[in-house]
């Protein structure tokens, strides 16, 4: 197996955007190819979910291909729920691994803005199985909403806990220009002040609006190849080490303990191993926090945390910009935004940034490793992907 | 008649599977629609819920009580509530009643109150 390296990568703002689906996808393809200056390319990976539904477009990579001028490179579209972007990540990772293709380029876009927000959350909620979940009015944030409920019972974690994630990943955002929430928000506004129930309603209780994650346009890219090109390319050099997927029941109900995240694990420790890292030795994260709990239960099922802890590692800070292990420093899906093809590519782009000691005001100290963790449906399809700098 | 909803019985292992599957989880052996359909209890104890305040196009309601309960044999389902208060751990009684309804058909599923 070929070592495989990102070599330039792109992104739009993530907010609402007024241009063709092709075009979000195209433009952070253009960024990366121009970071890199790589003109050409073997193969276009595409990831977006929403195209044929939302947008009435199919076949939407032959389209990214042309419109970039990049013919007659290979194109085809990754549809992976909420995980498309680190699938299509992993699929460009195993075409150069593998020897078959020297550079591949990545991209991930999603236009959900065009529909108003019911539709988008039902658009979403077609991932759930469609007779035992969809049928009764089950979305996502519902299927959060159930899960925080016995992780709470369990574990002690209070809405105090998740509004922390909220505000964390609100100030992360105001350092990052591309979010689609510059929005300073305070645990008092969220919770105790008399306006409380009015700045921040129920959606599926306990879980209130900023437990959610914004419904958001938005591409990002990365471009993979392999070491001979990375070497040339004068770009700082991130290799792509560990690349873990796992899957798990496609109805929540039938999980053995439903307060378990078993795909995250597996695909954590999957990638861990590739990389021939472990837990402890990541520098910075970006978690799939479409849902506040989310991020505190990743954090421990990923191993940064013990089991039923995480959200005793935020209270004491470890997850902050100044902290031991940020976590979201991009802002997360919470406050970036989460463009939901898109998201993957998005996070990979914020710790290629990260580890190239290019992200600034929110630049994490002595990024040496970094981790993405993209999670589909309600936990039933998972991506995480381990990032090494080297030189 | 009482509308029923089946659970799925392998007739290799004998593992109940809700929703249906075209492959037993448990043993793997199966072949096609190698199961028998068994109707699912009605009785059972509300593990989770939530309370949905903003609904998908089809529901014309302010909100919906949706809930994961486990059945009296240890299956669980997920269903909608008709419970003023609902408590996690309450003894709860399904129904099959109209849980859906779109421009042009009805869609039947559980619909779950205090036992």
């Amino acid at each position: 197996m070929r070592e495989v390296y990102v070599v330039g990568i792109g992104i739009t703002s993530f907010s609402r955007l007024e241009y063709p689906l092709s075009e979000i996808a195209a433009y952070p393809a253009m960024m990366a190819l121009a970071d890199c200056g790589l003109a050409g390319v073997d193969q276009v990976y595409v990831a977006n979910m929403g195209a044929a539904r939302i947008n009435r477009q199919t076949g939407l990579a032959s389209a990214v291909v042309d419109t970039l001028s990049l013919t007659p490179a290979g194109a085809a579209l990754i549809e992976n729920g909420p995980a498309s972007g680190a699938s299509a990540i992993k699929e460009g990772f195993l075409a150069v691994a593998s020897g078959v293709h020297d550079v591949v380029l990545v991209t991930g876009a999603e236009r959900m803005r065009e529909v108003n927000n019911l539709e988008a959350t039902d658009f979403v909620a077609t991932l759930s199985h469609p007779l035992a979940e969809y049928i009764y009015g089950i979305t996502l944030p519902s299927l959060a909403g159930m899960f925080t409920r016995l992780y709470m019972e369990r574990y002690g974690v209070t809405s105090r806990h998740l509004a922390m994630v909220a505000v964390k990943n609100h100030d992360n955002a105001m350092l990052n220009p591309f979010a689609h929430l510059h929005q300073k928000i305070t645990i008092e506004a969220l919770l105790d002040s008399p306006e409380a129930l009015t700045n921040n309603p129920y959606v599926a209780e306990p879980l209130r609006f900023f437990d959610m994650c914004p419904v958001s346009d938005g591409g990002a890219c990365v471009i993979l190849a392999a070491a001979d090109v990375a070497k040339k390319v004068k770009r700082p050099l991130v290799r792509l080490a560990g690349v873990g997927q796992a899957t798990d029941t496609h109805a929540v109900q039938e999980r053995e303990d439903p307060t378990d995240l078993l795909a995250v694990r597996r695909a954590a420790a999957k990638s861990f191993e590739m990389a021939g890292v472990k837990p402890p030795d990541v520098n910075v994260a970006e978690l799939h926090d479409a849902f506040t709990i989310l991020e505190i239960v990743e954090s421990e099922e990923v191993g940064f945390f013990k089991k039923g802890e995480g959200h005793l590692a935020l209270e004491r800070g470890e997850t902050r910009l100044t902290g031991r292990i940020p976590i979201n420093p991009s802002g997360g899906l919470k406050a970036k935004g989460h463009p939901v093809g898109a998201t993957g590519i998005g996070q990979a782009h914020e710790i290629v940034t990260q580890l190239r000691g290019e992200a600034k005001k929110r630049q994490a100290k002595n990024a040496k490793v970094g981790f993405t963790c993209n999670f589909g449906g309600f936990g039933n399809n998972v991506v995480c992907l381990t990032f090494i700098r080297e030189d | 008649m009482a509308l029923e909803i089946y659970a799925y019985r392998c007739r290799k292992c004998g593992a109940v599977h809700y929703p249906y599957r075209m492959v037993c989880r448990r043993c793997r052996q199966n072949a096609h629609n190698e199961f028998d359909p068994v109707p699912l209890p009605r009785r059972g104890r509300l593990l989770t819920f939530t309370i949905l305040h903003t609904l998908p196009p089809d529901f014309n309601v302010a909100k919906l009580g949706l809930g994961i309960v486990e059945l009296e044999d240890g299956l669980r389902v997920t269903g909608q509530l008709d419970i003023a208060e609902p408590k996690a751990g309450m003894a709860v009684q399904g129904s099959v009643e109209v849980v859906r309804r779109g421009e042009y058909e009805k869609t039947h599923g559980l619909v779950f109150r205090k036992a």
